[in-house]
């Protein structure tokens, strides 16, 4: 895949639905009606919900009530997806609530020191997730729209330091390396920080040995030959 | 919820950037299940919303939003596989390795035929009638002749003059670059620079 | 971005003089014509002649006047003294002493050294180059004037920068993108279902 891409969201990017997948609590405004197999699936799904929001424990319905509807007041955490369908200008069916590490509290926090913040736990789509929610006509929509500018304005400086240095490694989700300070990076850094290492990596070995260098195997042929003797030695 | 098992495929394309897992058939036949349920419901309760009760319009508008989200999950999972499939051609070149070509779908691997097949027509009509083979030289070329030590048990090769080199393992040779760079390519042979 | 490699062969398309130890008509070439070639009489010919008639023993390779120890160390100097970049002896001066040096090292008396003084500038430079663009991204500049960059410098912070860039400037602008999920209305959206199922029932 072209990797070097910049990258922009689109409708088929893998990227931006995950980062609309991110939930946030809203509350609803009216009654919806007729929906049992929402109301009987929650509680799985609570159980497995992954994501770094925590779950309020009034969000949970009774999965053995036979109510096929949400009731007014019922407050639920529901993906960014179905959350902005049903809260706009016109007609609220829900109303959201931003989550808390884009409060003021953690903006603070973010404001003052950026660079040791590890975004990665806070959320894995901190900047796009964080886009997105500054769209809903919140009172602290311009606030986090700016505080995410600020956050990737203060964190460049790193990213580019870590690009050009390369020791550590990112190749890894970043989860459990705990040692590695690159795993503090949101998605859209560490997208950053491996197109510049790449670049960078190549220019090195050009410094040390020139434009001479050897034809390598396709990256998709040595992926599959590693995969290959993995493979090989487990079995 | 709605939209989780679209959501779960995605998510299998994320969680393994540099391989293809296998085509998740038992998936999407999942999800477009639950979009026919989502669908049929939604009719039902229109119909209702038409004869004047307003109270069902909630529900119509989450359902449908959610048949939109499946509807970009699924398609997203399709395009982005296939994204894959088309750098393959260019990396692996026209024949997959059998572990690969198992993680496909029939369509699939009927578009991967075709469009390595489009991809070969073209090359064939670029280049003054000679062709070009554009996965060819993918840095400058430094010499017309390089060193090769070969990885793996090959067979014969034969060259453009009509020699013919047996590719043993570990046997080196001097060849022109045009002809062995597919090969240094699919990790069959290895370039050697003094 | 380019490859490195890229840039080096953008930089073999350099001038430099050799003196040859055959006799040659005029070659013309795509490029331009060049030689004709004496045997003995110095004639300026692209890297890339040069390298590929000193690997077959055909020439001896004139090394460019600033590739020399002391006006490096000159260089140096204005490079650490001044507060902009200077401006280098050739717009490929790490590429071309690089294919020079390695295609004939051993006719350059202090050769090491040379490499060691361009090694110190490059790094100088590179140093500059990263606080330049960490303050034009902490300030939010939209515009840098930055002259006597080199090609391979420049081509250093791709594909980074402009990535980082294009980032910042989604970032800043976010409310106006692309949302694939955004409903302008949702009374119109709810006419747009009812249409669509009645068009289905």
């Amino acid at each position: 895949m072209p990797l070097l891409r910049s990258y922009t969201p689109h409708y088929f990017s893998i990227d931006d639905i995950m980062a609309t997948q991110e939930r946030l609590p809203c509350k609803f405004e009216v009654d919806v009606l007729r929906l049992g197999e929402y109301c009987r699936n929650q509680a799985k799904i609570i159980m497995s919900n992954t994501t770094a929001l925590k779950v309020a424990k009034k969000s949970f319905l009774d999965p053995s009530s036979d109510d096929e509807d949400i009731k007014t007041g019922t407050t639920l955490e529901l993906p960014y997806w179905l959350a902005r369908a049903l809260c706009n200008r016109n007609r609220s069916i829900v109303s959201v609530n931003i989550p808390r590490i884009y409060k003021e509290a953690y903006r603070e926090i973010l404001k003052a020191e950026a660079s040791v913040v590890d975004l990665h736990r806070l959320c894995v789509y901190f900047y796009e997730f964080g886009s997105y929610l500054s769209g809903f006509n919140h009172r602290d929509s311009t606030e986090i729209g700016n505080l995410l500018v600020q956050c990737f304005k203060d964190r460049f400086r790193l990213i580019m330091d870590w690009a050009q240095n390369s020791s550590g490694d990112t190749s890894g989700s970043g989860r459990g390396a705990g040692s590695d300070p690159t795993a503090r990076l949101d998605n859209l850094e560490r997208g950053l920080l491996i197109t510049g290492r790449s670049s960078w990596e190549a220019l090195e070995a050009w410094l040390s040995q020139g434009g001479g260098r050897p034809i390598g195997p396709a990256n998709m042929v040595v992926n599959h030959q590693k995969r290959q003797l993995a493979n090989a030695s487990v079995s | 919820m709605f939209g989780d098992k679209a959501f779960e495929l995605i998510k299998e394309l994320e969680r393994c950037p540099d391989s293809l897992p296998a085509f998740n058939d038992e998936g999407v036949r999942q999800v477009l299940e639950e979009m026919r349920v989502l669908f049929e419901q939604n009719q039902k309760d229109v119909n209702v919303s038409v004869s004047g009760d307003a109270n069902y319009f909630a529900g119509v508008q989450l359902r449908h939003t959610s048949l939109e989200r499946n509807k970009r999950c699924l398609l997203a999972y399709l395009y982005n596989r296939l994204q894959y499939i088309r750098q393959m051609r260019w990396e692996f070149g026209s024949i997959l390795p059998p572990e690969i070509k198992f993680n496909l779908c029939e369509p699939e691997v009927k578009w991967f035929g075709n469009y390595s097949k489009y991809l070969a027509n073209y090359m064939k009509t670029i280049g003054d009638g000679y062709g070009l083979d554009l996965t060819q030289d993918t840095k400058p070329p430094k010499s017309l002749y390089i060193e090769v030590r070969c990885l793996v048990d090959y067979g014969k090769l034969e060259l453009e003059d009509g020699e013919i080199v047996l590719l043993k393992k570990n046997s080196q040779h001097l060849l022109p670059r045009s002809e062995c760079e597919p090969l240094i390519r699919q990790g069959i042979l290895q370039h050697i620079v003094h | 971005m380019m490859d490195p490699a890229e840039v080096e062969f953008i930089a073999e398309k350099q001038m430099v003089e050799i003196v040859p130890n055959f006799n040659f008509d005029r070659v013309y070439l795509i490029s331009g014509e060049i030689g004709p070639f004496r045997a003995g009489l110095p004639v300026k010919v692209p890297i890339w002649m040069a390298i590929n008639l000193r690997q077959r023993q055909k020439c001896r390779i004139l090394v460019p006047d600033w590739m020399d120890v002391e006006k490096l160390e000159q260089a140096k100097e204005d490079e650490s003294a001044s507060r902009y970049f200077t401006k280098m002896p050739s717009e490929h001066y790490m590429a071309e002493a690089q294919l020079i040096l390695s295609a004939c090292g051993e006719d350059v008396p202090r050769a090491d050294e040379i490499r060691t003084a361009l090694k110190d500038l490059w790094d100088m430079r590179m140093s500059k180059l990263r606080s330049s663009v960490d303050t034009f991204i902490k300030t939010g500049g939209t515009h840098a004037r930055l002259d006597h960059l080199t090609l391979m410098e420049m081509n250093s912070v791709r594909p980074l920068l402009p990535h980082a860039l294009d980032q910042l400037h989604r970032l800043s602008t976010v409310r106006f993108v692309f949302s694939p999920l955004v409903n302008s209305s949702s009374c119109f959206d709810m006419h747009i279902s009812i249409l669509y199922y009645c068009f289905w029932c």
